[in-house]
């Protein structure tokens, strides 16, 4: 990079990192209220609409919410319970919170910028923290993976029994949905062919056929493991209130307990934009954005803009799904990761690899076009036999009886014989 | 920087002075069980020789290229060392566990910094993602209040100490011997150079071992992997699949164990 600056890749690195950290904290601060407007909208009540400008009467349909909320939480006292393991119980947040901001250095936001010649850029400018990382999908893995330890040592270092099972059971479901997870995420990256997330992106745009139309039970598998992931509400056990109290962070308060929750909001977050980029074509919309290198900034400004908004959708989607599904309960939960996704994940991998093999045999036998739709119907021929499978072999997730050691003869000899 | 302050010392004295050092401090750092103020001197005292153990091997170690390289090499793998060990010389199974996990990451910072990205991410992946969050389950699940005397103590304080120290001075002579002098097929370009020379993007070209900036990384390692060592891969690969096979096995017998002990228990 020829600049006049030596500096110019340092500076633009910090520039991005400064604009993702404050885009992100801002927008989970308003997604909060935004899910809470959507849940006044399903329960048929107004909610927060109150609070606007301070000192006056201006209410601008409650957007100073957040703030509000923000502020209230952070000047709260900052208790730490007795008989905590103090160093412990004070990493922990500090822990999840970091790797959950630590992840989107792997994610792109948006597709270029492009050359700027008066700051020196004179090359397209992508907007990703590291452009250099050649496995950003692994990356994003293993600090999903890392965030693990924050619920596990939180649950730990409480030393309370509510906060214990909690974190056990919260760190079980994410050992166990990682598996469907890196499974969905593998079909995507054995058709892209790279493990890099702009790749996979423009990779879609080139075809125009994005992955969730090609790979539709990888689909399925990756959207279900990462409701998992990100801990909402059918898999939200965790966290059962009924239950648990508050779950792993039930002895924690003030500003600690905001860094849990808004590390948790931002899963949410990094679970959508994984869905977008790796299935939903990341920016591309067909006859909107076009698929190759950026030239001007409406160009650019338009993918961006297309971005956010399959994003917000696939947000929304989850705030909806929140309010219309029931929680389940911890065997079924492991049932459908082990039963049900592990093997249906599984059967996408070994179709797209097949598909994968095989395609240039494919378009050579049947000719471009007829090759093509054979490699795209063929996936959702094994989407509804999965379907299909899966709902008459698959164990029954509304049975409620206890499963007995004994039959109930034994029952009535034990019972005699005493 | 350091290796200027310390013109007059032969980096042969200075690794030995440091293995010695590292050595003692491990000694005195290793959990004894004795308690009290007199082991809390012993392991202040112990960390201290660490410390300067250290900053033997660091003076005695290559410097890297620029300054910042230098920083981040420095940082990552200083906490590699320090959180491997207080791993060791924590009394508490789960801090252990923990300071291990650090230790994980700052391995995978060197990687990283090394720009061996694969299996820098891998072995966050595979080491502090999935293994660790297996021990720190059992340990938990096992002892919530990690107060068994046996996970307290260091069994062979002198002897592991010792021989860890020196199969650290080993591992550096000869790692060092080895760098001093790079082979004639083997030498690291400078950035400077590889900036200089125009970027080949063909795959299938020869490189350079450990240039830090070729970018399809992921792709050149998986061809050598299923190339060269394709028979390698193919075995652990089923050696996996075994393993995996017979654990399910294991379970699935202790699993008709309680099934017969049931009608038992009601027998009786």
């Amino acid at each position: 990079m020829s600049s006049f600056l030596p500096a110019l890749p340092t500076i633009v690195a910090l520039v991005k990192i400064g604009l993702l950290v404050g885009g992100l904290m801002t927008a989970a601060a308003y997604l909060v209220l935004v899910e809470r407007w959507m849940a006044a909208w399903v329960q048929d009540r107004k909610g927060p609409n109150r609070v606007g400008i301070p000192l006056t009467k201006v209410r601008l349909f409650g957007l100073g919410q957040p703030l509000a909320d923000g502020l209230k939480i952070i000047l709260k006292e900052d208790f730490t319970p007795k008989h905590v393991d103090k160093v412990l119980y004070t990493a922990a947040p500090l822990v999840i919170l970091a790797a959950s901001l630590a992840i989107f250095a792997a994610i792109p936001f948006g597709s270029s910028l492009p050359p700027i010649p008066a700051l020196g850029l004179t090359g397209e400018e992508p907007l990703l923290v590291a452009p250099g990382l050649d496995v950003g999908v692994l990356w994003v893995f293993a600090l999903s993976s890392i965030a693990v330890y924050g619920v596990l040592l939180g649950g730990w270092a409480s030393n309370n029994k509510y906060g214990f099972l909690g974190g056990l059971r919260s760190s079980a479901q994410l050992v166990a949905y990682e598996i469907p997870l890196g499974l969905g995420l593998l079909g995507v990256v054995l058709a892209a062919g790279s493990l890099k997330l702009d790749t996979i992106m423009n990779a879609q745009a080139d075809s125009g056929v994005w992955y969730a139309f090609a790979q539709p039970l990888g689909f399925i598998v990756f959207l279900v493991a990462s409701f998992a992931e990100a801990a909402r509400l059918p898999f939200d056990l965790p966290e059962a209130e009924q239950e648990l109290v508050g779950g792993y962070h039930t002895e924690y308060s003030g500003i600690k307990l905001l860094l849990f929750l808004v590390a948790e909001f931002l899963h949410m977050v990094t679970a959508a934009f994984l869905i977008v980029i790796m299935f939903l074509g990341g920016w591309h919309l067909w006859g909107v954005t076009g698929s190759g290198p950026v030239e001007t900034w409406v160009v650019a400004l338009v993918r961006f803009a297309v971005l956010s908004a399959k994003i917000l959708g696939v947000i929304l989607f989850f705030m909806l799904v929140r309010w219309s599904w029931p929680r389940f309960r911890f065997d079924q939960l492991m049932n459908l990761a082990w039963k049900v996704m592990l093997p249906l994940g599984l059967a996408n991998l070994v179709t797209v690899a097949t598909i994968e093999e095989f395609r240039p045999q494919l378009v050579a036998a049947l000719g471009d076009g007829m090759g093509r739709t054979v490699a795209l119907v063929a996936p959702w021929v094994v989407f509804f036999v999965g379907w299909i499978a899966a709902g008459l072999l698959t164990p029954s997730g509304t049975d409620n009886t206890p499963i007995l050691t004994h039959g109930p003869l034994d029952v009535e000899h034990e019972l005699a014989e005493t | 920087m350091i290796a200027i302050a310390l013109p007059s010392i032969a980096p042969g004295t200075l690794l030995a002075a440091a293995v010695t050092s590292a050595a003692a401090g491990l000694y005195l750092m290793l959990p004894r069980g004795q308690g009290g103020r007199r082991e809390r001197t012993a392991r202040w005292l112990g960390g201290l020789l660490g410390a300067v153990a250290l900053a033997g091997f660091i003076a005695a170690g290559r410097r890297l290229g620029s300054v910042g390289e230098e920083g981040v090499f420095l940082t990552v793998s200083l906490v590699a060392v320090v959180s491997a060990a207080a791993t060791i010389a924590s009394r508490s199974p789960v801090y252990a566990a923990i300071w291990f996990a650090l230790a994980l990451l700052g391995v995978a910072g060197v990687l990283l910094v090394l720009g061996a990205q694969f299996l820098g991410v891998a072995t966050i992946v595979v080491y502090a993602g999935a293994i660790l969050v297996m021990f720190l389950f059992v340990l938990m699940l096992a002892q919530p209040t990690g107060m068994a005397p046996y996970d307290r103590v260091s069994n062979e304080p002198l002897l592991s100490a010792v021989a860890g120290a020196v199969m650290l001075g080993v591992l550096s002579l000869s790692i060092g011997r080895l760098s001093s002098e790079p082979p004639a097929c083997c030498a690291v370009p400078s950035r400077a150079a590889a900036v200089a020379s125009p970027r080949v993007d063909d795959v299938d070209a020869p490189t350079t071992a450990g240039d830090p900036l070729v970018t399809d990384q992921v792709a050149r390692l998986g061809g050598e992997l299923f190339g060269r060592h394709l028979l390698a891969v193919e075995v652990a690969g089923v050696l996996l699949l075994v393993a995996l096979i017979g654990s399910i096995a294991v379970v699935a017998r202790a699993g008709d164990h309680s099934g017969e002990l049931a009608p038992r228990r009601a027998a009786r």
